[in-house]
């Protein structure tokens, strides 16, 4: 380095021994954080990091300084597999993962247990081959038809109904646990019970029940006497059928 | 799945009793409940006598005519947004002009509720129910 462009331009030459400079220091940090995942503790023997009294703590971190205020700034911590968020778990991650998440979202989804039983394996189930009416919350016309499947898959469970509406047969899936499922009624009951799960024969014109309109106008009549002068209002007048048609899934 | 030859059945008084799918209008393979498709009229409706001066009166569509439709039925499963799912036995339409208006002044029979996000409002009004 002659003296001429010393003379001409005095800060390069600065400029370049600062730049010497920061790549060192850059480097020695490099090395500092590379070494101090097993050697915590002559981490305050390097001037260059800043000293940490505080025991080592659980996790892994992997360490950033501040530059301006010399303090530990921690970027992500990698965490032992037995903790959760920092705190050790107690108990193990369940066994069937997907059975306890549909349970949670079952309990959230119907709080008093009644859209289960509606549709559980029991005596008092609807079952393939009973007529049910669904009751949208979004308005429109209630949906009425038979039974013709029960797809149980958890929260996906489902129910496909059968009707003719109009001449036309219409069959829909309602999901059991849908919130816009405002009310699911039993209007009739088969006589015998079904010996097939899935009635798919019904659609066959030898054996489609038609409508099932004069089966629905016939139960919200009785429905009607049946309750106490104020008109069949919910499952209270249903009830008193002998626990015929029964358990309306309302919530509100 | 309404394609090319499908074979629908006519639900309004437009005098078409058969129609079958010619085009399906728009960038789709398949025509589903609410979407358009170019039909021709196949079979008329009161075509029994073969009278053509008494059916043809009352009829605004004649057999062999072009016109464009909307289909209202499908045997195809239709899913809904709320997962629930519809099904009808039969394929169906209704005709309209090429300005997007009935051709028809009624309808007999449901039509699937898909058609109020298609925003096919006028067919709505027009059926007597909807599933």
């Amino acid at each position: 380095m002659n003296a001429a462009p010393l003379a001409r331009r005095p800060l390069g030459c600065l400029k370049a021994s600062l730049r010497q400079a920061r790549q060192h220091r850059m480097f020695a940090r490099c090395m500092a954080t590379d070494a101090d995942a097993d050697a915590d503790a002559d981490a305050d023997a390097d001037p260059g990091l800043p000293t940490q009294q505080l025991p080592p703590p659980e996790h892994d971190f992997f360490r950033i300084t501040d530059r301006k205020t010399k303090t530990l700034r921690t970027a992500f911590a990698v965490y032992p597999p037995t903790t959760i968020a920092g705190t050790p778990s107690i108990a193990a991650a369940p066994k069937n993962v997907l059975g306890s998440l549909h349970a949670l979202q079952i309990a959230k989804m119907d709080p008093t247990g009644a859209r289960t039983a509606l549709f559980a394996k029991t005596r008092d189930a609807a079952k393939p081959g009973d007529v049910l009416m669904v009751t949208h919350r979004r308005g429109g016309e209630p949906f009425a038809g038979v039974v013709l499947s029960i797809r149980r898959r958890g929260i996906d469970t489902a129910v496909l109904l059968r009707n003719h509406l109009g001449k036309v047969g219409v069959e829909m899936w309602f999901k059991v646990y849908n919130k816009n499922v405002a009310g699911v009624e039993i209007v009739k009951r088969r006589a015998k019970r079904a010996r097939r799960a899935r009635l798919t024969y019904l659609r066959k014109p030898k054996h489609d029940m038609g409508s099932v309109e004069d089966l629905v106008h016939a139960w919200k009549k009785s429905r009607k006497v049946f309750s106490s002068g104020k008109g069949g209002a919910g499952a209270a007048g249903a009830k008193g059928k002998g626990g015929k048609a029964a358990v309306a899934g309302r919530k509100k | 799945m309404i394609q090319l030859k499908t074979m629908l059945n006519c639900i309004d008084n437009s005098g078409a009793a058969i129609v079958e799918c010619c085009m399906v209008v728009g960038q789709k393979r398949h025509a589903s409940i609410g979407d358009r498709i170019v039909v021709v009229v196949q079979k008329q409706r009161g075509a029994l006598a073969e009278g053509m001066a008494a059916s043809s009166s009352a009829n605004k569509v004649k057999r062999g005519d072009i016109r464009h439709a909307i289909v209202v039925r499908t045997r195809q499963k239709v899913q809904r947004r709320d997962g629930s799912v519809i099904k009808f036995d039969d394929n169906a339409c209704v005709l309209i002009n090429k300005a997007g208006d009935p051709i028809g002044s009624r309808i007999n029979g449901v039509v699937g509720s898909e058609l109020r996000k298609k925003r096919w409002s006028r067919i709505l009004s027009m059926a007597p129910m909807q599933a």
